[in-house]
């Protein structure tokens, strides 16, 4: 059972969006996850860097071939704040009587 | 802070939380030509060693493993850009995989023997088709009852 935890960090829209992919990535590509959530490269390096001095997310930095790649995933951290925040939203909304089950 | 939270924000962000999930399980999704082209690929095949001719049996296997190859490629590029979760898939979703491929092996295989017991010509050529046609059936389906596993295994897809 997840104790539930809001999450100021994660739970701005942007980052939200991205650590919602995270969540459900073992790892993803920089470019998918600007193309995903719709922001620019520098927008994307900006919220990638404040979850990664939060210690959310990992950020590494590679080849593919000779063409630079680089990807992101979440950290155990990370995880488990994502976790406690879903928890925590789906607390605010069962405690409201709404269900939070999906439709 | 939570306490500030308007319980139509919070659910407006598990409804966010969970389409964004779902963009990730879509690009690991098998899309329906890949089945038929397996199906087509494997009868084909098939039909090319029982022919028995030299040349026919190297274009059948050239075209099988390009096919194959470049076919599968282009399923898995998803992967490329980005790798769901293991946890997704969960045992069930493993289970049911390998029971598929068990149970399409299983069933090609039993026919390919009696047929060639029965002496029926081409009985591995005959038995792919029907190996074929469930794959080229019961593939979607898998597909589609592997997203559904993964997306109840999402978070936030139940309390």
């Amino acid at each position: 059972m997840t104790r539930p935890r809001f999450d100021e960090l994660i739970h701005a829209p942007t980052r939200l969006a991205i650590v919602s992919l995270l969540a459900a990535s073992e790892v993803a590509d920089f470019k998918f996850i600007r193309d995903s959530v719709g922001l620019s490269d520098s927008a994307l390096s900006k919220q990638l860097s404040t979850l990664e001095e939060a210690g959310y997310v990992q950020i590494r930095k590679g080849f593919v071939g000779k063409r630079p790649r680089t990807s992101a995933k979440l950290t155990t951290v990370g995880r488990a704040a994502f976790e406690q925040h879903v928890a925590a939203l789906q607390e605010i909304v069962s405690r409201s009587g709404a269900s939070v089950l999906p439709p | 802070m939570s306490e500030q939270v308007h319980p139509d924000e919070a659910a407006r962000a598990l409804d966010q939380i969970r389409d964004r999930q779902e963009q990730v399980i879509n690009v690991s999704v098998v899309p329906a030509w890949y089945w038929w082209l397996v199906g087509g690929l494997i009868v084909a095949l098939a039909a090319a060693v029982e022919s028995r001719e030299p040349v026919t049996i190297g274009v059948g296997v050239t075209v099988f493993v390009l096919g194959i190859l470049g076919g599968t490629g282009w399923v898995v590029r998803g992967a490329v850009r980005v790798q769901p979760r293991n946890e997704l898939l969960g045992g069930r979703g493993v289970t049911m995989i390998l029971g598929f491929v068990a149970l399409v092996l299983g069933i090609t295989l039993a026919v390919a023997f009696s047929l060639a017991a029965a002496g029926v010509s081409y009985p591995a050529t005959l038995a792919n088709l029907l190996g074929a046609i469930l794959l080229i059936v019961g593939g979607p389906m898998l597909t589609r009852t592997l997203r559904r596993v993964m997306l109840n295994n999402r978070a936030g897809a139940s309390r």
